[in-house]
């Protein structure tokens, strides 16, 4: 397994994301034992309290949640894409990337990276340039859910 | 000229805007891309701001300009895109 991308309904609890690379834990662990890996880098996105309100000259407004649309089955394809771009580009042992698809709450995790390299240069500039193409290239968008208040 | 009526998906900001997942655009055959986004700024000026830097994909692969488009193929807006 060199680059691994899934995108799981609802937040990446912990729970879930053992759930959804519960098919994939022995190639994890082979790479663990494997002796190559000299750093490892994990990157979580959380949903914050507020977001820009696009109908309100982007004020930050409250936020309840987020919903987290994606145009299958072309976002699940562009993030396995994108995952092995980045992971041959930056000669990673491995990359893993989870998305969430739907709800996810304030203070949860809606995206989960973890680069797996000999050195960390190649893990930290991955995360960075992953991120950076996921913003721009990959079919899914954020709705937010604003909390009401009074 | 022989028209066509073709829905495009819209998602994030302009499926809010549309208050729908599609809209529809009438374009003439044959037709690209680059007229289908034309056609969508045409005809639908509410969706305009999402339109700057958008792309369009046919069925399910993000499409060139020139891509052709035909009343049968699966059309997506693909703009204001922001995973994370």
């Amino acid at each position: 397994m060199k680059a691994l991308a899934l995108i799981v309904d609802g937040a990446l609890t912990r729970q879930a994301e053992t759930a959804a690379l519960a098919p994939h834990t022995e190639s994890l662990a082979a790479l663990e034992r494997g002796g190559t890996v000299g750093a490892t880098l994990r990157f979580e996105g959380i949903v914050r309290e507020t977001e820009a309100d696009l109908n309100n000259t982007n004020a930050p407004r409250a936020l309840a949640a987020l919903h987290y649309q994606t145009y299958d089955p072309m976002a699940q394809r562009a993030l396995q894409e994108l995952a092995n771009s980045v992971a041959q580009q930056h000669a990673l042992t491995s990359l893993i990337a989870l998305h969430s698809r739907g709800r996810v709450e304030v203070g949860q995790i809606s995206f989960v990276l973890v680069a797996h390299a000999a050195h960390r240069a190649e893990t930290l500039a991955a995360i960075t340039q992953f991120i950076d193409r996921m913003k721009k290239d990959l079919p899914i968008w954020k709705l937010p859910d604003w909390k009401v208040v009074g | 000229m022989n028209f066509v009526t073709i829905d495009v998906l819209v998602f994030g900001a302009a499926h809010v805007c549309a208050k729908s997942d599609r809209v529809s655009v009438r374009i003439a055959q044959p037709a690209t891309a680059a007229d289908v986004l034309a056609a969508l700024a045409a005809q639908h000026p509410q969706l305009a701001f999402t339109l700057s830097a958008a792309r369009l994909a046919v069925n399910q692969s993000l499409a060139q300009p020139r891509t052709a488009v035909c009343a049968l193929d699966e059309l997506a807006l693909i703009s204001m895109v922001g995973g994370g």
